[in-house]
């Protein structure tokens, strides 16, 4: 394991030296996410602008969760996004083939190693905004709190990483993914726009428990608003361990089934 | 004495998704799906003792690739015995994989937006190799491929000629004891080829390294590898001397014949055109007369440019099984 973060450590380094040197690509990337952001905060002022309260959430609530979801969505763009994107076209082309016979972790090394800095001002931006949805709450603030939060934060980002590792993996046993990217597109984009609490019935089995896409921003949400219940939080707790649990075993499963590809 | 190499009836089976033609047969696919099983290695048996240079040779399919990913552990086999080194490769152990190196001239292992010189650096941490052994390497690799003056620009700028010589320094700076070469002249020039197999030769010799090269290039197995293996439809039909495999099975050279001006050209007698057009001319001719025929053209039609190669593997696994010489 120590050897495995040695190797990311450096390739990070040598990544971030290489951007600084070749300056477009280094600014190319921050003007891209910023715009990225800027035209979500436009999407949801539009749509948020108007009204006070959703359900039982008022406007600093809705704020917290807009810049939560933000910073999730931020930080699996800065450290693992564009590593998982790359599994699937290097399962179907071969391309694990020359990771695998690496030593190490192969699926540590895949996560870690297409780390883009360019969606740190999105996590930075995404800050502020949280910080504005909270002077509206009129709570009292603690470190506690805020430490809280931002492990909560942190473990929601480790499932939004679970679900992209499940849906990459499938491609060791199909042979296309659109439908399965299609179909996480547009649950990100619905749980994206509406909180979990919203959710009822069926909608809210599938959001909380079979695509737990529902509870990503709306628990830390929560937590932070001071409405989170005991039960709230050994829910997502147990979503977190379940599906990081599944998710693992599942790319050993099908790391397993890897078939390569001849050259 | 253990061989470095070894395996008993090797067998790796793909099922493999079939369908009618047309629409109907798509439909009717969804609801009953039909497979066939494909062997792409067949009761392979394979013996290499350490230090040897062996070919795998056969024509595309042939399943060279699928043996190469059994004995680096990539795939598991489906039934059979192989040993690595003395470890079974698909457990996938670090320290197995430490002991032996992959380059395949289809895909790369440098990262692009580094330089080579970086990229050494993470095969270091990758590879647990000690400061000393390292900078040893790195000089006398750079040194031996001639590429200094590469180490600092990016890989993504260099020549597939020059990445090719990265790719196998990376895979060399932790001392593999294997070496699997998965076509690795592909693509390249002649120049290229040449300067990699006079490498490769080096490395063998030097290192006491054990290499195992595929490739459907009869050049490169001429000129490297003192035993041959030729694979056609993942079973074994010769494995032995690669001078007596060449002596006994090769019976043409490849002449390419680049002209000015085609319309005046005719073949000579005895010589079988493969491929003509405006300005080129490809004949395969007996092997002895191959120096008669390249006097006759030169003298005859003054050609801008020519080249003799071997033939083509395929002609030779035809013969061997017209011969009927199995391994």
């Amino acid at each position: 394991m120590k050897k495995n973060l040695r190797f990311i450590w450096l390739l990070l380094k040598l990544k971030i030296s290489h951007l600084m040197v070749f300056r477009f690509s280094f600014f190319g990337a921050f003007f891209a996410d910023g715009v990225l952001f800027l035209v979500q905060l436009l999407t949801f002022s539009i749509i948020y602008g108007q009204v006070d309260t959703i359900g039982n959430w008022n406007r600093g609530q809705m704020l917290i969760f807009i810049g939560t979801f933000s910073m999730i969505n931020g930080l699996n763009m800065m450290i693992y996004f564009f590593g998982l994107l790359s599994i699937p076209q290097k399962i179907r082309e071969g391309g694990l083939d020359l990771y695998i016979t690496k030593p190490g972790n192969t699926l540590l090394r895949l996560t870690f190693e297409s780390i883009n800095l360019g969606s740190a001002p999105l996590i930075l931006l995404s800050g502020g905004i949280i910080a504005y949805g909270v002077s509206m709450l009129h709570t009292v603030v603690t470190l506690p709190l805020v430490l809280g939060y931002a492990v909560m934060v942190l473990l929601m980002t480790l499932l939004y990483y679970d679900m992209e590792l499940i849906l990459r993996t499938l491609p060791f046993f199909v042979l296309s993914d659109n439908a399965i990217n299609r179909l996480e597109g547009e649950m990100l984009d619905l749980n994206f726009k509406i909180p979990g609490v919203l959710f009822k019935g069926g909608f809210k089995v599938i959001f909380y428990f079979v695509l737990p896409y529902g509870i990503m921003a709306t628990v830390p949400t929560q937590l932070l608003s001071g409405v989170l219940t005991p039960l709230g939080l050994v829910h997502a707790l147990g979503v977190v361990v379940v599906f990081t649990a599944f998710a693992l075993w599942f790319w050993k499963f099908g790391l397993r089934h890897y078939k390569s590809a001849s050259s | 004495m253990e061989h470095i190499i070894y395996t008993k009836n090797l067998t790796k089976e793909y099922k493999r998704f079939e369908k009618e033609a047309g629409l109907k047969g798509s439909i009717k696919s969804l609801f009953d799906r039909q497979f066939t099983v494909k062997t792409a290695v067949g009761s392979f048996d394979m013996e290499i003792e350490e230090g040897e240079f062996v070919g795998l040779i056969g024509p595309n399919g042939a399943g060279k690739t699928t043996l190469v990913n059994l004995l680096t552990g990539i795939i598991a086999p489906t039934n059979g015995d192989i040993s690595v080194m003395g470890y079974y490769p698909n457990t996938l152990e670090n320290e197995f994989k430490k002991q032996y190196a992959v380059v395949m001239g289809q895909k790369s292992q440098l990262f692009f937006e580094l330089t080579p010189q970086d990229t050494f650096g993470l095969f270091k941490e990758l590879y647990e190799i000690p400061d000393s052994e390292y900078k040893h390497n790195v000089d006398y690799f750079v040194d031996l491929f001639g590429v200094s003056q590469f180490l600092n620009v990016q890989v993504r700028t260099l020549s597939l000629g020059e990445r090719m010589k990265m790719e196998l320094i990376v895979a060399l700076l932790h001392n593999p004891r294997v070496l699997f070469l998965d076509e690795p002249t592909i693509g390249l020039d002649a120049v290229a080829q040449r300067q990699m197999r006079s490498f490769l030769k080096e490395v063998n010799r030097d290192k006491g390294t054990t290499i195992l090269l595929t490739s459907h290039y009869m050049e490169d197995v001429r000129s490297l590898c003192s035993r041959s293996i030729v694979v056609n439809d993942g079973h074994k039909l010769y494995d032995g001397d690669t001078d007596r495999l060449f002596d006994a099975y090769q019976s043409h050279k490849k002449i390419t014949v680049m002209l000015e001006k085609h319309s005046a050209f005719i073949a000579p007698k005895g010589a079988e055109v493969l491929e003509e057009n405006e300005h080129k001319v490809v004949l395969l001719v007996p092997k002895e007369c191959t120096s008669d025929m390249l006097a006759a053209i030169m003298q005859d039609f003054h050609p801008q440019d020519i080249s003799v190669e071997e033939e083509d593997i395929g002609n030779v696994v035809e013969r061997i099984y017209a011969g009927g010489a199995y391994a």
